[in-house]
């Protein structure tokens, strides 16, 4: 027996069991002793890896910006709705998470700021505010990233909040920027659907968007 | 202050073993509070080296704060030297075969930002390949050979006499790529990038908010992109290049300071811009490299630098 007729042998009926004439050209034969220990180790670790990786959100969200920006889907994904459960279940499961937790502590936080601030302002007379940029109002084929997006973002802001790291304050600066940078495309684009450059470059800052919000979390949760 | 309250108190017994002892009392108090911080302060290091065979791949991640210098010889070898403000860093360094991963990784959550620096020096072969992740903190490599790709959150990357494919992703880090050449790629957010005598065939660069420089020569047959959302994209290039140039804006403005160099497209392919953007076409020389500038709102500056 020679060396390719064992590639063969193993080609078609796997590692185990080797037949006897195999087992007995393994033991003279060195080469073919550590392909077959090759084989076998590539196997064991295969075996270890899971079965479905979940690849991070923020893939997802790049996927649809592009997908979106390149018009082969206009409308929001559709969200199904979970099975009913009892509401402590809800709050219970919700703050299990302590970044949203976290957040959440945020959120409150930043309200209460809010509602002092507006309690000072009421002895003011009213004020035309400027509307905030809504999902409504950007163009209707980036409105599922948005909406994405939006759904990430105070979960982000709750790390950042919660952080005395420089690091975190670097990444809401720039959160910051791009948030800015945002508004002015969607402005702009608002003004002029078919600017096709302006276009390009939203969905370029949702990307980056995206990925920034997808950093901040995992910070949090390493963390945590 | 003690001691002159000490002076003021009459004589009794006892009080030369008073003023004898307190103030050593209060010195080794003195010592033993600053004791912690001391440590906290003082560097500890490791240093390690590695034998390799073929082409080595390195690995950093530094979660912690700190510079990470990369530098080459002509040794097989790659030598590892990390120091660290303290013991709430830890270092984790292994080697699989031509592979060197190199972690570090912060031990004590609570620790405060002082006490979480970790530098990491490695001499490697001139040809090395690398992937490099920190937090903040410098990114310096100089005359390595090899992809690398250099991820940073705040840091900035400082690349001297590099080669091959370069990726580098900051958030708020700056690019400077000195002498660098092959093909690179940048992306940021508040990140500027500066290509000072570049020999890159292909280049994309993407910045939201920072500017962008070029100051070199384009490579014949090369490739460049350079894009910034808001801030500032300049060009300078020699009057010997030889480049196809498309420079657009929606909202901001373009500089033309090289109008004298540039002509007409010479290719016979004619150009024009959609109603929305403004900016302008033209040829430098035979038109053999591509060169596409834009920003958003920001200045696009175009000028010769000879």
């Amino acid at each position: 027996m020679q060396c390719k007729d064992v590639e063969l042998v193993l080609e078609q009926e796997g590692l185990e069991p080797l037949p006897e004439y195999a087992r007995a050209h393994l033991a003279e034969c060195r080469d073919c002793r550590n392909y077959v220990a090759d084989l076998t180790s590539l196997v064991d670790a295969a075996r270890k890896l899971p079965s479905e990786i979940t690849p991070p959100e923020r893939i997802w969200i790049s996927l649809r910006a592009q997908l979106e920006a390149e018009g082969i889907i206009r409308t929001a994904a559709e969200i199904v709705p979970a099975e009913p459960a009892p509401w402590w279940q809800s709050i219970g499961a919700f703050f299990r998470n302590r970044v949203l937790a976290t957040s959440t502590v945020g959120i409150l936080i930043a309200a209460a700021a809010v509602f002092l601030i507006r309690s000072e302002r009421l002895v003011e007379p009213l004020r035309p505010v400027a509307p905030p940029s809504l999902v409504e109002e950007v163009p209707g084929e980036f409105a599922g990233t948005v909406q994405a997006l939006n759904d990430q973002e105070p979960v982000a802001t709750g790390v950042i909040l919660a952080s005395t790291s420089p690091v975190d304050a670097s990444l809401g600066d720039n959160l910051k920027k791009v948030n800015e940078f945002i508004a002015d495309c969607e402005r702009h684009l608002k003004e002029q659907p078919q600017d096709e450059l302006t276009r390009e470059y939203l969905s370029a800052a949702y990307q980056q968007k995206a990925e920034l919000l997808s950093a901040i979390i995992e910070r949090g949760r390493s963390v945590n | 202050m003690s001691l002159q309250m000490m002076e003021m108190v009459p004589d009794r017994p006892g009080t030369w073993a008073k003023r004898s002892f307190l103030p050593i009392l209060s010195a080794g108090l003195f010592l033993w509070s600053a004791a912690p911080a001391s440590a906290a302060g003082t560097g500890q290091s490791i240093e390690k080296q590695f034998k390799i065979t073929g082409r080595p791949v390195v690995v950093i991640h530094n979660v912690a704060n700190g510079r990470i210098e990369v530098k080459s010889w002509k040794n097989s070898e790659v030598d590892i030297i990390g120091t660290q403000s303290s013991n709430k860093v830890g270092f984790e360094i292994e080697q699989a075969g031509d592979r060197i991963d190199v972690t570090a990784s912060i031990l004590d959550p609570a620790a405060q930002p002082l006490e979480l620096e970790a530098n990491l020096q490695l001499t490697v072969p001139e040809e090395t390949e690398l992937q490099l992740k920190t937090e903040t903190g410098l990114i310096y490599v100089e005359q390595v050979m090899g992809d690398m790709k250099l991820e940073s959150y705040a840091g900035d990357v400082h690349l001297k006499e590099v080669s091959g494919y370069i990726i580098v992703k900051t958030t708020g880090g700056s690019l400077v790529c000195t002498q660098c050449a092959g093909k690179l790629d940048f992306s940021s957010i508040g990140g500027n990038a500066q290509l000072l005598q570049p020999q890159l065939n292909n280049v994309n660069l993407m910045t939201t908010t920072g500017n962008i420089l070029f100051d070199g020569d384009f490579v014949r047959t090369g490739l460049y992109s350079m894009k910034s959302g808001k801030g500032l994209v300049e060009v300078r290039f020699s009057s010997t290049d030889s480049f196809d140039l498309k420079a657009q804006t929606a909202t901001g403005t373009v500089d033309n300071q090289a109008s004298a160099f540039l002509k007409p497209d010479s290719h016979g392919v004619k150009h024009s811009f959609s109603k929305f953007t403004h900016g302008l076409f033209g040829t430098v020389g035979m038109g053999l490299a591509k060169v596409e500038l834009s920003s958003y709102s920001g200045t696009i500056r175009i000028m010769r630098r000879d």
